[in-house]
């Protein structure tokens, strides 16, 4: 039991790091984040608190609460993510534009 | 204003029957970066010829011949298929409607005009497509994604396309409502051909273009 928690904990700090590290997030977006990765690891190492949380909130199980809450930060991140390669394909666009309208030819 | 992504084999024809019928007319050829030889059969004497080094789809294809017209000076832009299934003569009606200023854009119908071989099906879909687009914008048309339009785009320097792929065609009817453009249908011919039927846009993809089209509104 506390060899799964202890990878687990691992791999949600490694990811947390990558994502709050390497992109770029708004303010409140790193708020999010931070507060439900804390949130998750809190729980997933007191399992007994969870519990007790979750009947707070009307759920059933406190590992239930950790999948909710894990879910809404996936959420989160895939739109954020998707947000951003947005952005990227429009920059990409304007870049590919500017070639071909400088490199325009009229044929002879 | 041509968009052109993969016509290899239609390209040349294509434009050779529009220089023949509008010789004084600016041509544009935006490819798309192709991955065939579509590039070098469409330079023909005469014709402005762009290209852009990786595929971004038609949307962008579209808005970079749109700024290259200006940049050349047109008023207005005539955008146009690459596969042959437009007709040039009826350019000119679209382009007397906008001289005359009874509209700021005028958009094909293929259901007041000819549609050619259209396959039943397809033609029941499409009709169906223009009353989601309705209620989804509140333009009505009778027709949707139809590539033949005409632009005054000297008079809207706010016309611009930001939907890369086939979402910009629902963008255009967007951007009519947005920036208050008057918009008349008029009737133009379509010919179905196998080669285009074959190449066209198939009709799952429309849910795609649906999609796309609210995340992009989504977006911004």
């Amino acid at each position: 039991m506390i060899f799964i928690k202890l990878l687990l904990i691992t791999i949600l700090t490694i990811v947390f790091l990558l994502i709050t590290l390497s992109s770029r997030f708004r303010t409140y977006q790193r708020l999010f984040i931070i507060f439900g990765y804390g949130a998750l690891a809190f729980f997933i190492l007191f399992p007994s608190i969870a519990d007790k949380v979750a009947e707070a909130f009307g759920i059933e199980r406190g590992a239930d609460l950790v999948v909710y809450i894990a879910i809404a930060i996936l959420a989160l991140l895939s739109t954020v993510l998707y947000a951003q390669v947005k952005i990227h394909e429009r920059a990409i666009t304007k870049i590919v534009r500017d070639i071909a309208i400088m490199k325009s030819r009229k044929c002879e | 204003m041509i968009p052109l992504y993969n016509e290899e084999k239609v390209i040349r024809k294509t434009l050779e029957e529009l220089r023949k019928k509008r010789p004084d007319d600016v041509i544009i050829v935006v490819d798309d970066g192709s991955k065939d030889n579509s590039y070098f059969e469409a330079c023909i004497p005469g014709i402005y010829l762009l290209r852009h080094i990786v595929n971004l789809g038609q949307g962008a294809a579209l808005q970079t011949g749109i700024d290259y017209a200006k940049k050349l000076g047109c008023k207005y832009v005539v955008t146009f298929d690459s596969d042959g299934q437009h007709c040039a003569d009826d350019i000119e009606p679209f382009i007397q409607t906008l001289r005359k200023g009874e509209a700021d854009i005028v958009l094909c119908s293929r259901f007041l005009g000819k549609a050619e071989n259209i396959p039943t099906l397809k033609k029941y879909f499409l009709r169906v497509a223009a009353l989601v687009e309705r209620f989804l914008t509140g333009i009505k048309l009778t027709d949707v994604h139809n590539g033949f339009r005409a632009i005054n785009v000297a008079k809207f320097p706010d016309f611009v396309i930001t939907q890369n792929r086939m979402s910009h065609a629902s963008e255009i009817i967007d951007l009519i409502k947005r920036l208050g453009m008057r918009y008349v249908e008029k009737p133009c011919t379509i010919r179905y051909s196998d080669y285009s039927l074959s190449k066209g846009q198939s009709m799952m993809n429309s849910v795609n273009i649906i999609i796309e089209f609210i995340l992009g509104k989504a977006i911004k």
